[in-house]
């Protein structure tokens, strides 16, 4: 991120001292926004200014980072607001909450089985949330201590007693745990167990100026691998406040807010806190915390997270192979597409609305469209014939028809020849295929 | 230290569209339905109103619905077979805002049901519930292209909200919308270019409906490809602020025929015990499917099941609470 | 690019026959027929057609006001006529113009604070128009830490490159896209840009050309708005075409119209 003429004179000496070589501040400024001097040229810039010239020039937001070795999770350095702009770097990282009061062998173990397969992606829950519920130092770290030895997941320790973090850390330390957190009483503290241990540190305030003026006493101590908490657990506030941040942060450089944040549900009702997280990891937040671990209930949650940061310039795939649709036998139809799942799932559901089971084979273009595939030799007669071979198609079903997008009827003649089996063209559009299902098949 | 409050301006805002009519307005509805309206991004009351929450329509069909999964069905019960009763039902015990009846039994391949037919069907939902209804054909154009009209004009002055029309197909529609006082869903296969052009094309026919048109993007089910969906709709939303007047319009989508037809709606645990409890799974896709897309402004939700209903109304309390600074 | 609409300017003959003798009828007829063109702004200019600019600015103002809720554009040198217009507008307004020359920006920048106006800032000093890139840039920086200093948002100031006629300044022309370019660069949020668009093609054959070519080659370069005949279908359309290939506003296949009819 480049630094504006403006931006840059207004920390320059404002002398017009010629001593740079430029006429005046404003142009060396100008120069200085262009990459066409260097601030060296100037002798009067005050180290004040010099430092902060090179923050403005760092990322919005600061890349913050918990666990270690093999097993970091990487939260901040995001730069949009929408995701349809660019992709969203991060995923928010989902925390399970474990009372110090709990049962915490017993709860690890129903944690660490959260673990789903979903069509060719496996989803899981990073963070086990530790809380000093009881409010006595000693359990606190009992109770870490016996999850450390149950969990490769990454840890927040969760108490507003220095103490207790301070006494319970030792067990995780080289885990870099998440410190949760900061407060205006206790951060002089906890920054320096967060400090010592080298672990990110949860900042929390009651309001978003609060927030501003605790995140900048803490920076002053020279500590900045900080997580912010604005305080708020409704809904409609913590939606508010998160993109309150994330603008801040994004458009307006505001410095201070330039760090990954943390929210947590407040539902007692595990259902409604499904809803409540769905809300929270749309809208920035980098870690939340939850309780339920129902798996029924978090799998949605997790599909969504891995729908939402997708990368919206790179075509998202389904896993290219031969799917049956409804009760399919060796009658049903066959037709082809390819794996991108936009044109996929689209195929699927008109496929499915003929209410005729039939086989989709999904060729493997790379995740990339049928014209575009056909155009980058992806979705071609070879790799079509290829696929029937090799998914065994001609065990599943006694007739020899394949089904091909209207869009790509010229392969008909080479796919013919390429897998002796009779082409049928389809519609060019994936509304037609009832209709066409209907005439062929019906 | 105060933080000055980012507050984007925008240069203007959704339309707001009024669904059913009262005695007053033409119709027989005891109430009647606004959408639309913000005046800022999802929820961020701070920066401009929200004057009309998202509501939910309830999806009642003209057929018994053989097809969904048993553990929807039987959160619904014996009124599955009787839509006047179904309807009353999801209006009275389980909140629905508003009705989405389908006629799916006009399709030739379940039962071919005559408009004659389907006009009674509606005529008994109308009396059965006082909401605004929402009304669609079985989905084949041809078909539906024969039963749109009777039924709109069966209706005449009660303000439906008719479904639906497509690039290639919305003249019908959009006429019967036009002669007997309705409002109309236009809807885009995934695509904020087609879903614009379809606006500019009813607007062609008739300026007044601008301002009685629904967007239906046509959404996905979680983990089928929403992410498109709900950039779209940002898209839009971010758009119809900045000044786009055709892509102004209140969003529809639907939820629950997307939802239920799924793996993960039906699905058992002992088929798939890495997904946990089909019952409770698969309520919660159709609520959570619901969720996400109300963060990216989805004004109508069409859904089925009465729980996920329940959850999604008490999340939209939620985040309807004022957040302004 | 937002179009600033040229018409009302008593450099024509009908405007200022309707200013001498207190006709709103032609002026008006302008503000209506450049709104449903799209104009996103109507620019006023009392022109040579009476001595009292002052009081012919305010009759300028309230008569298209009455027609027009488009914001407004007071075009003059005579900064008591601009704020003779500013005093009555209903509307946050713009200034059309102030060059960087500092006595006038300490007057102009103080009635832009005073009236929450916007201000067309022209990259030209007492010497003139820099005949460089560097220079003009220069100039637009000091306009816009005069701007900031008055506390306004650099949002709000247009800055004017200066193009000059392509027969009288040719080599002006890769100055002033390079100019706005660079512009973007001063400060965040940036300046936005303005040209007086017809400038280029003055004396010219092949105006509505030369126009058009301009526009869209200035709107590559960051180009966010420019006074003009925006009753000229061409070069809307080509204004329309360069909105949707810069991805500013969403395509649909009768995106013209769109864009035509936006103050509907």
């Amino acid at each position: 991120m480049g630094l504006t003429g403006l931006e840059i004179f207004k920390h320059l000496p404002k002398t017009n001292c010629k001593k740079c070589g430029f006429p005046t501040c404003l142009a060396f400024a100008m120069a200085l926004a262009n990459g066409k001097a260097s601030l060296e040229a100037c002798p009067d810039v005050s180290d004040a200014a010099k430092e902060a010239l090179s923050s403005a020039s760092a990322p919005p937001i600061r890349l913050v980072k918990v666990g270690a070795g093999d097993n970091v999770v990487e939260m901040g350095d995001e730069t949009e607001i929408f995701r349809h702009d660019k992709k969203f770097n991060h995923p928010t990282a989902v925390a399970i909450t474990v009372n110090d009061t709990d049962d915490v062998a017993a709860k690890l173990d129903t944690i660490n089985d959260l673990n789903f397969e979903r069509v060719g992606q496996q989803y899981t829950v990073e963070m086990v949330a530790l809380v000093n519920a009881s409010g006595d130092a000693a359990k606190l770290k009992a109770a870490v201590e016996a999850a450390a030895a149950k969990t490769d997941k990454n840890f927040v320790l969760i108490s507003e007693d220095a103490a207790a973090i301070e006494g319970a850390l030792p067990a995780v330390a080289d885990r870099k745990p998440l410190i949760y957190a900061a407060n205006k009483d206790n951060y002089e503290k906890m920054t320096e167990v967060a400090k010592g241990s080298g672990c990110a540190l949860a900042v929390k305030a009651d309001n978003l100026n609060e927030l501003a003026e605790l995140v900048d006493k803490i920076v002053a101590l020279g500590y900045k691998d900080l997580v912010l908490d604005p305080g708020s657990r409704d809904t409609s506030k913590v939606i508010a406040d998160m993109t309150q941040i994330r603008r801040q942060a994004v458009r307006k450089k505001f410095r201070t807010f330039g760090y990954p944040t943390i929210a947590f549900t407040n539902k007692d009702d595990e259902q409604e806190e499904l809803l409540q997280a769905t809300a929270l990891l749309s809208k920035f937040t980098s870690v939340l915390v939850m309780k339920t671990v129902k798996k029924e209930l978090l799998l949605p949650l997790l599909s969504w997270r891995s729908n939402l940061f997708t990368d919206p310039q790179k075509p998202v795939a389904v896993e290219p192979g031969l799917h049956a649709i409804g009760d399919a036998s060796e009658n049903s139809p066959v037709y082809c597409t390819t794996n991108f799942s936009l044109t996929y799932y689209l195929v699927e559901g008109e496929v499915d609305a003929t209410r005729i089971p039939s086989y989709i084979i999904s060729v493997d273009t790379g995740g990339i469209s049928v014209l575009t595939g056909y155009a980058d030799n992806k979705f071609t007669a070879e790799k079509i014939a290829k696929a029937i071979k090799d998914l065994g198609v001609e065990d599943k079903v006694k007739h020899r028809k394949i089904v091909i997008p209207g869009a790509v009827a010229v392969l008909k003649g080479k796919l013919e020849d390429e897998s002796g089996w009779e082409v049928l063209v389809g519609p060019r559009e994936s509304s037609g295929i009832q209709k066409f299902a209907k005439s062929q098949f019906a | 230290m105060a933080v000055e409050i980012n507050k984007e301006k925008y240069r203007s805002q959704v339309r707001e569209v009024v669904l059913g009519a009262t005695s007053a307005d033409g119709g027989t509805r005891t109430s009647t339905i606004k959408v639309g309206g913000e005046a800022s991004l999802p929820f961020l009351q701070f920066e401009g109103a929200i004057p009309n929450r998202p509501v939910v329509a309830m999806e009642v069909w003209d057929i018994v619905p053989e097809d969904w999964p048993a553990n929807l069905k039987s959160a619904l019960g014996d009124v599955i077979s009787d839509p006047a009763a179904w309807a009353k039902k999801c209006v009275e015990e389980y909140g629905a805002d508003m009705i989405a009846l389908r006629f799916k039994g006009a399709d030739p391949d379940l039962g071919d049901k005559s408009a004659e037919d389907c006009i009674a069907v509606l005529k008994s939902v109308l009396s059965a519930v006082g909401v605004p209804l929402i009304v669609y054909g079985c989905g084949k154009a041809d078909k539906d292209n024969t039963i749109m009209g009777p039924l709109a004009e069966s209706a005449e002055g009660e303000n439906l909200l008719l479904g639906v029309a497509e690039q290639d197909n919305y003249k019908s529609v959009a006429s019967a919308a036009m002669a007997y006082k309705h409002s109309i869903i236009a809807q885009s296969p995934i695509d904020i270019n087609i879903a614009k052009q379809l606006n500019i094309l009813i607007s062609e026919m008739s300026t007044p409906l601008l301002d009685r048109i629904v967007i239906d993007p046509t959404i996905a089910a979680l983990g089928y490809g929403i992410e498109y969906s709900y950039s779209i709709m940002e898209r839009a939303r971010f758009g119809a602020l900045s000044g786009d007047r055709m892509l102004a319009m209140p969003m529809i989508g639907n939820v629950g025929n997307e939802v239920w037809v799924k793996k993960e709606a039906s699905v058992s645990v002992s088929e798939q015990p890495g997904w946990g409890d089909e019952a409770e799974r698969s309520m919660a896709w159709e609520a959570a499917t619901a969720a996400a897309l109300l963060q990216a402004g989805m004004d109508i939700l069409v859904m089925r099941h009465p729980r996920a209903v329940e959850l999604v109304k008490k999340s939209i309390d939620d985040l309807m609470q004022d957040n302004s600074y | 690019m937002i179009m600033i609409g040229e018409r009302i300017n008593g450099m024509f003959r009908d405007i200022a026959n309707a200013i001498r003798e207190k006709d709103p009828g032609p002026v008006q007829e302008w503000a209506r027929k450049q709104e449903a063109m799209g104009a996103g702004y109507l620019d006023l200019n009392v022109g040579p057609a009476v001595a009292d600019r002052v009081s012919a600015m305010r009759w300028l103002v309230e008569v298209t006001q009455e027609v027009s809720k488009l914001p407004l554009c007071l075009d003059s040198t005579d900064y008591d006529a601009i704020e003779a217009g500013l005093e009555v507008c209903k509307n946050p307004a713009m200034i059309n113009s102030v060059p960087a020359v500092q006595e006038k920006m300490d007057r102009v920048f103080a009635l832009a604070a005073k009236y929450d106006a916007e201000v067309i800032g022209l990259a030209m000093s007492e010497e003139g128009i820099p005949k460089d890139a560097e220079s003009r840039v220069a100039l637009a920086m000091e306009l816009v830490a005069n701007c900031d200093a008055h506390g306004i948002s650099i949002d709000k100031l247009y800055i004017d490159p200066l193009a000059l006629p392509a027969n009288v300044g040719q080599a002006h022309g890769p100055e002033v896209f390079e100019t706005l370019r660079q512009i973007k660069l001063l400060s965040d949020p940036p300046p936005k840009t303005t040209v007086g668009l017809s400038n280029i093609s003055q004396g010219t054959k092949n105006r509505e050309l030369l126009n058009r070519n301009f526009a869209v080659m200035a709107m590559a370069c960051g180009l966010d708005s420019a006074i003009c005949d925006a009753c000229d279908e061409e070069l809307v359309a080509a204004i329309a075409t360069g909105r949707i290939l810069l991805n500013l506003d969403i395509y649909c296949d009768s995106y013209v119209d769109v864009f035509k009819s936006q103050n509907q």
